[in-house]
């Protein structure tokens, strides 16, 4: 597209930094530079006029964009270029601007929430390490291309996970692959750029991606994500309704402090409403900075594993899926243990079309791991019915997955009863009920105290209107009338399995 | 030179003086007719874009021999434009593809511009310009409309890989560019709902309407879904044709293998929602409109069938179901035998072989259940190897056979068929066995209860396993 719609000649207005002639839809063309142009570009390379802290490359690329940007417009011959400013001047400008300008091209959405921002395909996870280089601020103009509108996400197949993730993990993998070689098209990402504005209709003074490409690796990374540059250890969390400003996000080095901190916090306080927060606003300042590395691998895990204990299944389901999405790029972490805990989530929240997924993408690696073994088995055992084998693996559940059995627990016991009572005439002993539906197991630490178990055993039956068939016979002994109370259990366990409640969070 | 392309006119003019919409629909088929193999040169050679409009109009309006008015002419007229258009790319991609440089092939072009004849026969019909009966050709386009949907997609795909080898810069950067690997199938899928959507609203009355298009294009959207693994969007079919209810004729009254084919996805569809029962229903009706001949379709109706069987009606197939087709052999058969044997080592052995091409369909977890069959078969074996009672006085022939059976008869039965019911230290873990015993009383495989304090089962009289007979 080469016209240059008319609604968009309208300069920016919101700045006071001087605009560019036109945000056109530029792509490079061939060209004649008058000698004014020429001069112009002399000057911008000379050393003298270089500031600090905007090095050559980036200068470059701005002085390419302004040049491509009048030649587009035909003002090649227009404007004065002995007075006009050079591309370092319009560099430190733009940078002077960013932290009052707010620039409004971002689509909120995609920033709001610790979700991971959708098809920000333009730069790989490790640019932001990069961006330590400098301290200063960055550019606050978010790459817009980065942000895409959530109708052109990419993968809107599949399961909504998939959408809430976003498919380009895989994506940074290829982009890593296809820098080196990668002649980056200014020209395109700025018609690209264009043809967004145009959509929403608002114009930037500065149409350009910034390239904050510091280092001199053959990437010529089009973009400069948000780094940020607060320095505090704790951060409330905030839902973002604008791009953030750099000074509240924390920078990667920092982050990994926090983690330290929030996580000995809760160690020692162990108050999930606080850590919650910390965690939540440490997702939130790695996912603006677009950062897809280990430490958010960690993060993610500890933040679901303090859900998983604190049974918050609606955060906890949100780290699962950006971690399942996470581990597929090998980052590391502790895949065994989360495949471990989704397979059980699944069984939780009886999804049969998730559960084949799950198991369609398994390795063989994977259904090696201990771990995973241990999950399969708890699915097969329940899938027949054998409550038996289920509460015997529920008392040797690795890692923290006894969590999640705990909210399955329930609902099995009483499917337990159901069959029991069905097949065992007249009555069985509390003993054996207490046993077979492991009440004996998480009964308390004191040994010495044997009748712990079936206690909660009777409160158990008791729970679901049990007490009248609970029979206490002489010499101490207590049966349960199993075939009388039948239809009690039958009843409990069409309510237990009707409605699975993950509190709205999907 | 027209001379050449003069079959194509004439079979236009036949089918439209005999209203064979069939034959009218390989006028415009991608692929050319057996009799005129060279139909699509010609036809690209007749004319030039230029005057391609010229020429048709004077095919299409001018003929004696064709009768059609106006209107329906005009319209034809842009179907034939857009179809002679895309010839032209159909050509160059076939061309690329046989010269060996398959990945110049551009299928995306031709995918649009099929497309373009598409939109032009979609107008004809919203216009009523076209007759009920030419409605094959609704066909043809949706067929098609799919199977250049796929390979540009394909095409896509391995240029996009190839790209990445190269280093170049990716399709994917471009937030505007194709935005997933399916890009042209989700656009077909579109367009053919659309013309479902056409089909849907006729409201002329049935004999001239083009509802009998509806389970055509319902089963093009599902093998389209399917594809696309959005399966949900399936169910959004089935309810628009549910909710039209009279208004569509019934089923039984469309083309056989209209049915055959929108009974099985029905059937799948309840699978994959559990309900098993309206599956079977469905999948059965399937399996008997099928031909004998049509071996692939008999394969697929039974993947679902059989598991679906085993489930509703605790049933197997027989040898003789199997042997319709060796990939039902390959797959089901090691896994009846196993369970007609009650033998759990070889049914797991047998589950676990297949267990990939089980999962990739999703009939792994419902087979699974075949083990409560197996359990059942066992528990039957002991019962009937408990051997028979003395008569009771009076009663004339065999006795009534053993009711009270030890638990230990049972375990011994099941660590023989190799379940695992060990308790780790080489005994047997009777509660295990209990619980299984359990299950299958709960299930009604068996009919029964168990005294524990006694450690006996005592089985029913009669009836003892439903469903089989003893």
């Amino acid at each position: 597209m080469q016209t240059a719609p008319a609604y968009t000649a309208v300069a920016a207005r919101h700045t006071l930094q001087r605009p560019d002639p036109t945000p056109a839809s530029a792509k490079p063309q061939k060209v004649s530079w008058s000698p004014d142009v020429r001069l112009y570009v002399q000057r911008a390379f000379e050393p003298d006029n270089a500031i600090p802290g905007i090095d050559l490359p980036m200068m470059q690329e701005k002085l390419k964009v302004v040049i491509t940007q009048a030649a587009e417009t035909g003002q090649l011959g227009g404007i004065d270029w002995s007075t006009y400013p050079l591309p370092q001047d319009l560099i430190k400008a733009e940078r002077d601007q960013a932290a009052i300008y707010g620039v409004q091209n971002a689509i909120l959405a995609n920033i709001n929430a610790p979700v991971r921002l959708p098809n920000e395909a333009a730069y790989p996870p490790g640019s932001a390490t990069k961006k330590r280089k400098n301290g200063d601020v960055d550019m606050s103009d978010l790459e817009p291309r980065e942000i895409t509108p959530p109708w052109k996400k990419k993968d809107t197949k599949g399961a909504l996970e998939d959408r809430i993730t976003g498919k380009n993990k895989n994506k940074s993998k290829k982009e890593k692959k296809a820098e080196a070689s990668r002649a980056y098209d200014l020209g395109a990402s700025a018609e690209v750029l264009e043809r967004r504005r145009q959509r929403f209709g608002f114009m930037t003074p500065e149409p350009s991606p910034f390239l904050s490409s510091r280092d001199d690796s053959p990437e010529a990374v089009p973009t400069g994500p948000l780094v940020g540059t607060c320095q505090k250890l704790e951060k409330s969390y905030f839902r973002l309704t604008a791009p953030p400003a750099p000074d509240t996000v924390r920078p990667l080095p920092v982050l990994e402090k926090a983690l330290h901190h929030i996580r000995s916090k809760w160690r020692k306080e162990h108050n999930y409403n606080y850590a919650c927060d910390q965690l939540k606003s440490l997702r939130q300042d790695l996912t603006v900075q677009h950062v897809q590395n280990e430490l958010t691998v960690k993060v993610y895990e500890a933040h679901a594993r303090i859900a998983l204990e604190m049974k918050d299944l609606g955060e906890y389901n949100q780290c699962q899926t950006q971690l399942r999405a996470l581990y597929k790029s090998n980052l590391g972490g502790q895949p065994e243990e989360f495949t471990a805990y989704r397979i059980l989530y699944i069984i939780y929240t009886c999804n049969r079309a998730d559960m084949n997924n799950v198991l369609a993408d398994l390795t063989t690696a994977d259904k090696q791991m201990p771990g995973v073994q241990h999950a399969l088995k708890v699915r097969s055992a329940l899938a027949s019915g054998n409550y038996h084998k289920f509460f015997r693996l529920y008392n040797d559940t690795p890692f923290m997955g006894g969590y999640l059995l705990d909210m399955i627990i329930q609902r099995e016991r009483i499917a337990a009863m159901a069959s029991i009572c069905r097949a065992y005439k007249p009555d069985v002993s509390l003993h054996f009920l207490a046993q077979e539906l492991a009440f004996n197991d998480n009964a308390s630490d004191d040994a010495s105290d044997q009748d712990a178990g079936p206690r909660q055993c009777l409160d158990f039956l008791c729970q679901h209107g049990g007490e009248p068939f609970v029979e206490r016979k002489d010499g101490g002994d207590v049966r349960f009338a199993t075939g009388k109370a039948v239809a009690l259990f039958e009843g409990a366990k069409a309510a237990a399995f009707r409605g699975i409640d993950i509190k709205g969070q999907i | 030179m027209s001379d050449q392309l003069d079959s194509l006119w004439a079979d236009f003019a036949t089918a439209h003086n005999e209203e064979d919409g069939y034959l009218l629909a390989t006028t415009i088929s991608p692929e050319p007719p057996k009799h005129d193999p060279a139909r699509l040169y010609n036809w690209q050679r007749w004319t030039n874009a230029y005057s391609v409009q010229t020429d048709l109009r004077y095919k299409l309006q001018y003929n004696p021999v064709l009768k059609l008015d106006k209107q329906e002419a005009s319209t034809w007229l842009e179907v034939f434009t857009a179809h002679y258009a895309f010839t032209g790319k159909l050509l160059a991609a076939e061309e690329a593809q046989n010269a060996g440089k398959s990945r110049e092939a551009d299928w995306s072009a031709v995918y649009e511009a099929w497309k373009e004849v598409l939109n032009a026969l979609h107008r004809g019909y919203s216009r009523t310009d076209f007759a009920a009966w030419t409605i094959p050709c609704l066909y043809v386009v949706g067929k098609y409309l799919r199977v250049f949907a796929i390979k540009a997609d394909a095409n896509a795909a391995s240029q996009r890989d190839s790209s990445v080898a190269f280093g170049e810069l990716q399709e994917e950067e471009d937030p505007y560019g194709a935005a997933s690997k399916n890009e042209k199938l989700e656009d077909a899928a579109r367009q053919i709902n659309r013309i479902f959507a056409l089909c849907l609203s006729d409201r002329s009355e049935t004999v001239l309407s083009r509802k009998w298009a509806l389970y055509y294009t319902a089963n093009l959207l599902f093998k389209t879904y399917f594809k696309l693994t959005s399966i949900s969007l399936s169910k959004n079919i089935l309810r628009s044709l549910a909710a039209a209810g009279t208004d569509i004729p019934p089923i039984s009254q469309f083309p056989k293998a209209h049915q055959v084919t929108f009974k099985y996805y029905s059937g799948v569809l309840s699978f994959l929602e559990e309900d098993y029962a309206a599956a079977e229903g469905h999948l059965t009706e399937a399996y008997a409109l099928c031909l004998s001949s049509a071996q692939r379709n008999i394969e697929l109706v039974l993947m679902y069938l059989v598991p679906t069987m085993m489930l509703t009606r605790h049933r197997l197939p027989s040898r003789q179901m199997l042997s319709q087709s060796p990939v039902l052999e390959g797959l089901f058969l090691p896994i009846t035998t196993a369970i007609r044997a009650a033998d759990l080592h070889a049914f797991n052995a047998a589950l676990e072989k297949e267990e990939e091409e089980f999962v990739k369909r999703r009939i792994y977890l419902t087979l699974e259940r075949g083990r409560d069959i197996i359990l059942r078969n066992l528990f039957r074996k002991v019962f009937l190897a408990g051997g028979f009672e003395a008569p009771k006085d009076g009663e004339p022939g065999p006795g009534a056979r053993r009711t009270r059976i030890p638990v230990k008869e049972f375990a011994a039965a099941l660590q023989m068929a190799g379940a695992e019911v060990g308790d780790g230290e080489g005994g047997v873990d009777v509660d295990e066995v209990e619980c299984l015993i359990a299950n299958s009383i709960y299930k009604n495989f068996m009919k029964g209860y168990i005294a524990r304090d006694r450690g006996i089962v005592v089985l029913g009289k009669t009836n003892t396993f439903p469903g089989t007979g003893i």
